[in-house]
């Protein structure tokens, strides 16, 4: 019995996790980005973001241990406390994650693994472009050619939802609101709270403008602050500045952690698989002056991208060691056999697919 | 019939709600595959597909993007957690998830019973109030009536119903009413065909509300 949300991964699917983990991290790396190695073991903190759903443990000195449940808050407590020299610094990481309470379905394990970046120490539309465009490198890397790259400025909102000068508990009821497209709730609560004029209907406007290229021409209209104004301004330098080839969907209602990102957030989705394969986005100043990344589900990209298909059979069956060592020198896939019985090894190449069996006199009639 | 994805999968509520559904995608202007027969599980015509669910399924079959849409009330969507988008108010299936006591009972609460066990232990918590939460699966009036517990959360219509049981309705905890809800992805990457169904659905939830 092993507990729920976890799982065993068998030779097929280990092997494509292994290879797709290999594949992003070499992509990663080919853009100057180092990669860097975390504790698994976190002291909890009460001030994590994720720390009501972290597994906790005590240690022997009665201390609260978490395991990690996220990788951006850890990396950044390491730049806060190593001294790194000069930047920007460009980081990745691969690892496992824990969540106590994960929903147990499709793509919500309690135990998973994430592939991701960091950029610490710049803080530029160009920054933010290089992002997008290495999202969406990694997603055709994984065979995902058809996944869309969804942006947002979580920003845009909050500078909107502060322009009302209501407290937080109602801002909080607005932000939901926002968050789920709720939009008769959101007018009823403008209504109530007394919120009217362009600043309500910028509001209300937020939860329609997604879509294609002329969303954040259209949000321009909404833009009636400074702040938001100036918010746009940058959205519009990073579209600049990304790769043909790549066109991004717009959500400028999109604002889960509004009070966290403090520019760009992004996801990606796939057609017919219902959630986000990678999260991102800018948060300068939650911890690190000036700070932005993304982290890919590993998970998630396998499953939308479809199950690897039966394991790939050896090459060849060797009879000794010496043509083993020979064949692998040619670069193929060798077992070794573990018996003389001929016919014994022969039913197993057969039930395993594999075309050759070879001795020291070479190839033998399988 | 085996299933096959159709462009768009729609999730309805089996009854009464089901047939408002039809009535209110119908006024929109669109017009949802017809109910084959009683023991179809889905029906549809490749273009669409509608699913039959139990309410409480609803939500999970379009927070994991099995279907796209959905029609369900905002109590089973409160009660289930799920993130998804929420659009439309459809106006129908209107009720309130009350707190429902015995009559003069003012005691301390110290066990409640409800078929919305997730919802009730959130307002516990939000009110700072320390109770045990029961889950029951049908007649919850029958457990304030016999003392299985000292209040029930339950869906409140009219309240002849309450009344005739000899109960009283202390709070109202949430309003409801049907919804239409969104998958988070198809909605950004089938905007073309989902948005002008909201806005034709919100147009027409405001004229029949007048």
């Amino acid at each position: 019995m092993i507990p729920e949300g976890t799982r065993y991964y068998l030779p097929p699917e280990a092997a494509a996790r292994q290879a797709l983990v290999t594949r992003w991290r070499e992509l990663f790396a080919g853009w100057g980005y180092a990669p860097v190695e975390l504790p698994v073991l976190e002291v909890f903190d009460p001030e994590h973001p994720l720390a009501e759903r972290a597994f906790k443990l005590v240690d022997k000195s009665g201390r609260v241990l978490a395991l990690r449940a996220e990788f951006t808050t850890a990396l950044v407590r390491m730049a806060r406390t190593q001294a790194l020299g000069p930047g920007p610094h460009r980081f990745q990481y691969a690892g496992r994650l824990w969540l106590r309470d994960s929903e147990v379905s499709l793509g919500r394990l309690r135990e998973f693994e994430q592939v991701g970046v960091e950029v610490f120490g710049a803080s530029t539309p160009r920054v933010d472009a290089e992002l997008l465009a290495l999202a969406h490198e990694a997603l055709a890397a994984a065979g995902l050619e058809g996944a869309r790259i969804e942006v947002g400025m979580p920003a845009f909102v909050a500078d909107l939802l502060e322009a009302t000068g209501l407290d937080a508990e109602r801002l909080a009821r607005l932000h939901a609101a926002i968050d789920r497209k709720n939009t008769p709730e959101l007018a009823e609560r403008l209504e109530r709270y007394g919120v009217r004029g362009a600043l309500a209907d910028a509001l209300l406007a937020l939860p329609d403008l997604f879509g294609g290229r002329e969303v954040p021409a259209a949000a321009r209209r909404h833009a009636i602050s400074e702040r938001a104004q100036r918010d746009l301004d940058w959205l519009e330098e990073v579209l600049a500045l990304l790769p043909a080839g790549l066109e991004p969907l717009f959500d400028l209602g999109m604002a889960r952690a509004y009070d966290y990102y403090t520019g760009i957030h992004f996801r990606a989705y796939t057609p017919d698989f219902g959630l986000p394969l990678l999260g991102g986005g800018r948060y300068d100043g939650a911890g690190v002056a000036e700070a932005a990344g993304f982290a890919l589900g590993l998970e998630r990209v396998l499953e939308a991208a479809g199950r690897p298909a039966r394991a790939a059979a050896p090459d060849a069956l060797a009879l000794d060691a010496e043509t083993a060592r020979r064949l692998r020198a040619e670069g193929l896939v060798v077992e070794l056999a573990w018996t003389d019985d001929l016919d014994e090894l022969r039913a197993y190449a057969r039930a395993r697919g594999i075309g050759r069996l070879v001795g020291p006199e070479g190839e033998v009639a399988p | 019939m085996s299933f096959e994805r159709a462009g768009l999968v729609i999730a309805l509520p089996k009854g009464r709600m089901m047939d408002d559904a039809y009535a209110a995608f119908a006024r929109a202007g669109f017009e949802l595959p017809a109910a084959r027969g009683e023991r179809d599980l889905w029906h549809g015509d490749g273009e669409r597909a509608v699913l039959e669910l139990r309410g409480a399924d609803v939500p999970t079959y379009v927070d994991l993007g099995i279907a796209d849409v959905g029609v369900v009330g905002r109590d089973v969507l409160l009660e289930s957690g799920r993130d998804l988008y929420e659009p439309v108010d459809l106006g129908f299936g209107a009720c309130r998830l009350s707190l429902i006591r015995r009559p003069d009972d003012d005691r301390p609460i110290r066990r409640i019973a409800s078929k919305y066990p997730s919802f009730t232990q959130a307002w516990l918590r939000e009110r700072g109030l320390v109770a045990d939460v029961v889950k029951l699966h049908g007649n919850v009036e029958l457990a304030a009536l016999v003392g299985l517990a000292d209040a029930v959360v339950d869906v409140v219509q009219t309240g002849r119903t309450l009344k005739a049981a000899g109960l009283v309705e202390v709070e109202v905890l949430a309003r409801s009413s049907a919804r239409l809800i969104v998958n988070k992805s198809a909605l950004k990457l089938k905007r073309a065909l989902l948005w002008p169904l909201i806005e034709r659905l919100r147009a027409a939830a405001r004229t029949t509300s007048g």
